[in-house]
């Protein structure tokens, strides 16, 4: 019986078959030189059948008896039509067409090409930042866009990174930038609450993004309104494309190292530390006997020389797996992906392991009627050590704790709790990584759901609800007998023998929850009018409705008091006598939004373009609810006109122009309201008292970005430029306004003051040598800001590290000048003042004068490809120059015998030692020397770095091996991330990037990453 | 067929027009889910009384009164000195170096003016008359009397010296934009005693000692006249407290548990008000106990010759324990604020009825020396202390001793040799170019904060002389 219905079931088959006559159609595509074109379109005309041709540029296609033309097209090329009547086998040579050259963009809701636009957009694709060894594709950012300075603060495996775009322009509000995934506005940036640093941008799996946009000026981005003063990045995720379904493996492996060291910022092993502190106790005047006893405490005859950095630094490691199936027919498309990746930091005790899944469908319901779904999903489970001043920063410890002291007993057990190591001072932070536990496990969901109607030719209506979850437990444990966590009772010695634990509170563990729920509904109709039927005068216009609501809800509780058994198995609240910390709430913000866009199209010639957007907040106070924020482009596509086609290397040539008003509502959710806090209890009952002054007036600070563009190909886009001029001013910038101490508040968030960025973006992309096995392409981008404070409340300078004073950069350091050493007595010297014409050794005569920026002149990468048949050798380079960094711990491991308790670095004994000696470092003296330690330009170095950000090399395997091993492709490489580093200034102590405000905070450091992979396509 | 077009037009208008109008203004409104408008948060009888609580929370500011007010009232007089051996906390008080922009002196300005609004916002509300609105508007009257009554004291000269003279601004509602002048001395002192009178009607109830009542507003004013040289009504203020209040001093056999007891008691032993520091509230390691306490920062001393005052059957020189502190001998205060950081922390004793009793005595005089004897005499007996027999001149100045004696690091020396406008010579724990105190000396007040100065305009001018 089962038989009989199987060969019912093939009759049926064939019966369709003989019945279609269908026919199969195979050939080759190529270029004007003979080049084959991979993934060019064949389709068959008048139907929705197609195909795109293989790596080697061949095709086969069935076609049914009615088909009498094949359409061809390749991104580059002029769309040609070839006549099937009675052939088997077309083989065709696409021409070259500069306008069918251009890329095809995401832009704000929706997609266009290079030719059409009127704003600054830059864009890469996916595959620029995949199987890269970052936790988070901001990192892969890097040098990829002119404009867009991406710089790390730690390389702490998912550390936070900080994205400014054309510099910074609000002091109290983000900078950062708005993140659209999917046309979706999510929450991005450290979202953690406990831990060091994090990022959530790392739960998104970098190799299932298609494409990334960047919105820079006001034509491009100021139809996100109130939120793209800081610009707009758009993450579009992968799809699938109608065709055979294509799987694709990637497998990476790697180690990893600290990139940038400088010898001289290395601690001082035992000899020299015993060495230096010596002289430091003669030159206090201390005793013979004096000496001896203090050099006893320090460990001065210990025999030990433990070298702390290298306990704490280790060699990382690398790897991650990704798999992706896509593919689809005409009606339904489909993109699978999923992927593991893991990285060991470069530190003790810092790891990522992240575990993502992507699914994104669509299908085309009529012809009229499209919907789909996509959701990418990542699971980051990281152990993130403290960093900064913290007792328990592995890193501090590298630099603080003396060689003459050993992380362990000569037993081999850790050296706690001896009077090296008491409860109380740096901690042994060896056996804290095995004691203490700081886990941060983040899970995010997001996705959309759309639908697209067109509602009759020209007119869509589409509608995207996009979803943003987030999920974060944050897991801390500090153990009851040493470390963070240990109390003492009252009076107990704070180490062995006789230490008493005070019982109720030693030992402490948090549980920390923390859930956004986000989602963003678009609603759009975009429609398209010829004015003249010939197509010369056209406009198009999209309408659209948004609205954004973000619930965030957390949990933290903490609990105190654990049983002191030494095996520490007992780690969470649950053990624990005393509840401490008990946090809950929610926090909540919502924006609605009307918006549109409209352009209007001439010839192809000249574009006029225009964005209008209105939105409300829940953030604004409720006088200044709604704003209007909108924009004007213009440009003109000279390459059209006559006097330009005569000149046939140029084409495209392109002028941009475009302004507007976009807005910065980065303010915190309630900060409109005045209110009543109840944080103040007396007698235990609760209390309440007036907790915020607000300011019902508070809005979002307005940006006017004005931008100048040109885009020029030559030699059949062979060379490629773009040039942009920027000038944005910030208005109505949030500041705390100082108020009468007499009101009960201190300050008041008010709108007011103004600052102005102004900069230049070049970049230039070509291939200057193209031979038939042979391929070299380079590209170039810098970018040039200058950031400008124009006016302040009642124009006082806002001091602290930084001066922010009107007329001088946002960032500028506020220091007094280092003059060097007093070559007659080793006397530390600063200028007087600006003027720089006399010293002093008197600390507080000296002034503190504006003194550079922590933001760079400009920065920018050089990019070249090489490929010469199966090989590929990429190389970019990154440079940054014009910023200072500081060194924000140097006091401590740079002063001149200052907290002479902890060790020091190597550049400490360049120090005076005798009248006579030129040095920059003053002579050693316990306890100091006249207030060297005090900030000032010596713990100031020049940013100026160029970095080998990547290179790698790979090989393709041939065809004829791929088609022998039954694969579609096969790809091998090393990369080397970070690998060189060449910094200007020999001062610089640790690596170049140290955050947007560039000010080291003894991090993780950045690590150099040496990785090997495979990609196969079946 | 262009009429089927039109007419799919029109229905994703309508489409997106009701998803534009399903978001309704309520989506945009997005209220604070831990705070409240003011309006809310004060519109009940029982919201009256939890911002009572946190109006008696706002003196619990390290700055203002659970550490820097009592603390600068011995520090800045001749009592309590800081060790050699120290955190680096209050050494310009020690050396009469502190300047305009001193951040205890600025966050004492803070500490009084935020409380002063808690007050305000409990005094303005017009929550209708019962027996509990009176008792908290009432208690809200005597903090916001007590606010003014410390801010004048420490930022403007004695009312005795010149009561014409600047004295501070008075803000008596909440205006975030206010930019106020300082108000004459005597105008600030006819507030503190109307908002004492309001007091002393509108309350009925005795919760404990760690709020107000209706003897504890009407002890204060007493220490008010007494201020203000205004021996009579000081005398039958204090004679008010004494005969009607149902308060009793601490007997001498209790003193030492007087002040070890923690916890905030109902009996009506001693204190009229205090300020609560308990285990979940309280400045932490930054309260007044742990500046002197060893067992703290221990940085605060008493003075030798402070200590040298006590006889030696005095249980108060119990509450002081001579060591060595940096190899120097030093008198230790740890008994007086035993509760450190750690445990239940000691109260700060703002008001005691052995004040009243000797305000009593000191306000007798010249007039009645019996009975001022006897309200002195009330003291010492209840001390084991030495009885006072003294008369005229003599007797004025034992009185003016025992204050020192029974009210040391509470606070009260500076206030007392300010008022009586005189110069004081500290003792050799000193430093010598610090203790020399004459009264003409401009530190004996403190300046207007300079984040006053930067803030408000309308005050510029109005600096205390020699900041």
């Amino acid at each position: 019986m089962r038989k009989l219905l199987l060969l019912a079931l093939c009759q049926l088959f064939l019966l369709g078959f003989v019945l279609a006559q269908e026919r199969t159609i195979s050939g080759k595509v190529t270029d004007e030189k003979g080049s084959p074109i991979a993934s060019a379109s064949v389709m068959v005309k008048g139907s929705r059948l197609g195909t795109v041709t293989k790596p080697d540029g061949t095709y086969s296609i069935t076609v049914p008896a009615s088909a009498r033309t094949l359409i061809f097209s390749a991104v580059g090329s002029a769309t040609q039509e070839a006549n099937i009547a009675g052939q088997t086998e077309i083989n065709l040579s696409l021409k070259y067409d500069a306008r069918e050259g251009q890329e095809v963009v995401v832009v704000a809701y929706g997609v266009q090409k290079r030719s059409d636009m009127t704003g600054a957009v830059s864009s890469i694709k996916g595959s620029e930042i995949e199987n890269q060894p970052f936790t988070s594709l901001d990192k892969a950012l890097q040098g990829q866009i002119p404009g867009l300075q991406s710089v790390a603060a730690s390389g702490a495996p998912g550390s936070n990174q900080q994205i400014r775009i054309r510099g910074i322009s609000s002091i109290t509000a983000s900078n950062a930038p708005l993140w659209v995934i999917d046309g979706a506005i999510i929450n991005a940036n450290d979202l953690s609450r406990l831990t060091t640093t994090a990022n959530i941008l790392s739960t998104l799996n970098p190799n299932d993004i298609e494409s990334i946009s960047v919105l820079k000026d006001a034509a491009a981005a100021s139809i996100y309104g109130s939120r793209a003063a800081n610009g707009v990045i758009l993450i579009t995720t992968k799809k699938g494309r109608a065709g055979k379904t294509k799987i694709r493996v990637d497998m990476e492996m790697g180690q990893s190292d600290i990139a940038y060291e400088n010898e001289k910022y290395k601690p001082l092993n035992a000899a020299q530390y015993i060495g230096i502190t010596t002289e430091g106790l003669v030159n206090f005047g201390a005793t013979p006997a004096q000496i001896a006893s203090t050099m006893a405490t320090r460990g001065g005859s210990s025999g030990i020389d433990f070298n702390w950095y290298d306990a704490a630094q280790r060699t990382g490691t690398q790897q991650q797996y990704n798999v992706s199936a896509s593919g689809g027919n005409e009606r339904t498309t489909f993109y699978l992906s999923g992927g593991y990746f893991s990285q060991e930091g470069t530190q003790i005790a810092s790891w990522l392991k992240r575990y993502t899944g992507g699914l994104r469908i669509s299908n085309r319901v009529t012809d009229k009627i499209t919907v789909g779904a996509n959701f990418n999903t990542g699971f980051v489970r990281q152990f993130t050590p403290l960093n900064g001043g913290a007792f328990g920063n592995p890193t501090l410890s590298s630099f603080f704790i003396l060689p003459t002291r050993s992380a362990y007993k000569p037993d081999g057990s850790f050296n706690i709790l001896t009077p090296e190591f008491p409860t109380s001072n740096l901690f042994n932070t060896i056996a804290l990584a095995s004691m203490d536990k700081r886990y941060l496990k983040e899970l995010s969901i997001r996705g959309s759901v759309n639908g697209e109607y067109n509602i009759i030719k020209d007119l869509k209506f589409k509608s995207v609800f996009g979803i943003d979850f987030s999920n974060l437990e944050e897991d801390q444990y500090n153990n009851p007998l040493y470390g963070d966590g240990a109390v003492l009772a009252a009076g107990s010695p704070t180490f062995n023998p006789g230490i008493v634990y005070n019982a109720a509170t030693t030992g402490r563990a948090f549980a920390g929850y923390t859930r956004y729920f986000n989602w963003t509904w678009t609603n759009t109709l975009d429609y398209r009018r010829d004015i003249l039927k010939s197509g010369d005068l056209y406009f198009t216009a999209l309408v659209g409705y948004e609205s954004q609501l973000s619930k965030n809800y957390f949990t933290t509780l903490q609990g105190r008091g654990f049983s002191t058994s030494p095996l520490l198995y007992l780690q969470y609240p649950s053990s624990t006598s005393t509840p401490s910390t008990t946090t809950g709430a929610i926090s909540d913000y919502s924006f609605a939004s009307a918006f549109s866009l409209a352009d209007i199209h001439f010839k192809e010639k000249f574009i006029l373009s225009g964005s209008f957007r209105r939105d409300g907040s829940s953030r604004f106070g409720v006088n200044n609810k709604y704003g209007n924020f909108w924009s004007i482009g213009a440009s003109w596509n000279m390459e059209r006109e006559k006097f330009i086609q005569d000149i046939s290397i140029i084409a495209p040539l392109k002028l941009r122009v475009s302004y507007g008003v976009n807005g910065n509502g980065g303010i915190n959710n309630y900060d409109q309201y005045p209110l009543y806090g109840f944080t103040a209890t007396y007698n235990s009952a609760p209390g309440s008292v007036p907790s915020n002054v607000g300011n019902l007036d508070l809005t979002w600070e307005l940006n006017k970005p004005l931008n100048i563009g040109a885009d020029i190909g030559m030699f059949k886009n062979r060379l490629n430029l773009t040039f942009d001029w920027y000038k944005r001013k910030s208005t109505e910038l949030l500041l705390n306004v100082p108020l009468s101490p007499t009101s009960g508040f201190a300050t008041q968030l008010s709108n007011i003051g103004v600052m102005e960025n102004k900069g230049i973006e070049l970049s230039i992309s070509g291939t200057p040598l193209k031979l038939r096995d042979f391929t070299w392409t380079a590209s170039f981008n810098i970018s040039k800001n200058k950031n400008k404070v124009i006016s302040l409340p009642d124009h006082n300078p806002i001091i602290g590290t930084f001066i922010i004073k009107e007329g001088l950069d946002v960032q500028t350091f506020y220091a007094r000048i280092y003059a060097g050493v007093d070559a007659a007595n080793g006397d530390p010297l600063w200028y007087l003042d600006s003027s720089r014409k006399s010293t002093t050794n008197n600390y507080s005569l000296a002034q503190r004068v504006p003194y550079a920026s922590a933001s760079p002149d400009y920065f920018g990468a050089i990019n070249n490809t090489i490929t010469f048949k199966g090989f590929t050798l990429d190389a970019q380079l990154n440079f940054n120059a014009g910023n200072y960094v500081q060194d924000t711990w140097a006091l401590y491991y740079l002063g001149a015998g200052f907290n002479a308790g902890f060790n020091k670095i190597r550049r400490v004994l360049d120090r005076w030692q005798k009248p006579g000696d030129v040095t920059d470092i003053p002579k050693y003296i316990e306890g100091g020397n006249k207030n060297f330690h005090g900030f000032s330009t010596v713990f100031l170095a020049k940013g100026n770095f160029i970095r080998l950000r990547n290179i790698q090399l790979g090989y393709s395997l041939p065809a004829s091996i791929l088609s022998r091993l039954k694969i579609g492709s096969a790809f091998f490489y090393v990369r080397g991330t970070n690998l060189w580093t060449r910094v200007k200034d020999k001062n610089l102590g640790f690596d170049p990037e140290q955050g947007a405000s560039s000010q080291t905070n003894l991090d993780i450091f950045i690590p150099k990453t040496m990785t090997a992979g495979v990609n196969f396509g079946f | 067929m262009k009429r089927i077009h039109n007419y799919k037009l029109i229905l994703a208008f309508i489409a997106v027009m009701l998803a534009m109008a399903s978001c309704k203004r309520s989506f945009l409104e997005k209220l604070p889910p831990t705070s409240l408008p003011p309006e809310k948060a004060l519109a009940t009888e029982s919201d009256l009384q939890a911002a009572l609580r946190g109006a008696y929370a706002g003196l619990r500011a390290t700055d203002y009164l659970v550490r820097t007010g009592p603390l600068l009232g011995d520090l800045m007089a001749d009592n309590a000195y800081v060790s050699l051996t120290n955190t680096g906390r209050y050494t310009a008080y020690n050396t009469y170096t502190w300047a305009v922009n001193d951040g205890n002196a600025t966050g004492f300005w803070r500490g009084a003016y935020t409380a002063i609004l808690r007050a305000n916002n409990i005094i303005n509300s017009p929550i209708g008359a019962n027996v509990n609105v009176n008792q908290y508007k009432g208690e809200a009257y005597a903090i916001r009397a007590l606010c003014y009554f410390y801010l004048v004291r420490f930022f403007a000269k004695p009312f005795t010296d010149t009561p014409d003279g600047l004295g501070v601004p008075i803000v008596l509602s909440y205006d975030p934009a206010a930019k106020p002048t300082r108000s004459k001395i005597s105008e600030v002192y006819t507030l503190i005693n109307n908002d004492l009178n309001q007091a002393y009607t509108l309350m009925t109830l005795f919760v404990n000692y760690t709020q107000f009542s209706k003897y504890a507003a009407k002890a204060l004013q007493a220490k008010v006249y007494l201020t203000m040289g205004d021996k009579t009504n000081a005398k039958t203020a204090a004679l008010d407290v004494i005969n009607n209040g149902g308060f009793t001093v601490v007997a001498a056999a209790n003193h030492a548990a007087y002040w070890s007891a923690l916890t905030p008691r109902t009996d009506k032993v001693e204190t009229l008000f205090e300020v609560s520091s308990d285990l979940t509230a309280s400045s932490g390691f930054d309260g007044l106990a742990n500046i002197y306490n060893q067992a703290g920062y221990g940085d605060m001393i008493c003075s030798d010759d402070l200590y040298a005052l006590y006889a030696a059957t005095d249980v108060r020189r119990s509450l002081y324990t001579p060591g060595t502190k940096g190899g120097v001998p030093a008198v230790f205060v740890n008994n007086k604020y035993p509760g450190t950081f750690g445990s239940e922390i000691s109260d700060t004793k703002i008001l005691r009825l052995s004040d009243v009793y000797l305000i009593a005595a000191e306000a007798s005089l010249p007039a009645d020396e019996p009975n001022a004897l006897i309200y002195a005499n009330y003291i010492t007996s209840r001390r084991t202390a030495l009885p006072i027999a003294s008369t005229g001149a003599l007797l004025f100045e034992d009185i003016i001793s025992e204050r020192r004696k029974e009210l040391a690091f509470e606070g009260d020396r500076l206030m007392d040799l300010n008022r009586l406008k005189r110069s004081f010579m500290r003792s050799a724990n000193y430093p010598a170019t610090a203790r020399d105190i004459q009264y003409s000396n401009t530190r004996r007040i403190l300046p207007i904060p300079q984040a006053e100065m930067d803030a408000n305009p309308n005050i510029r001018g109005e600096q205390n002389p020699g900041y």
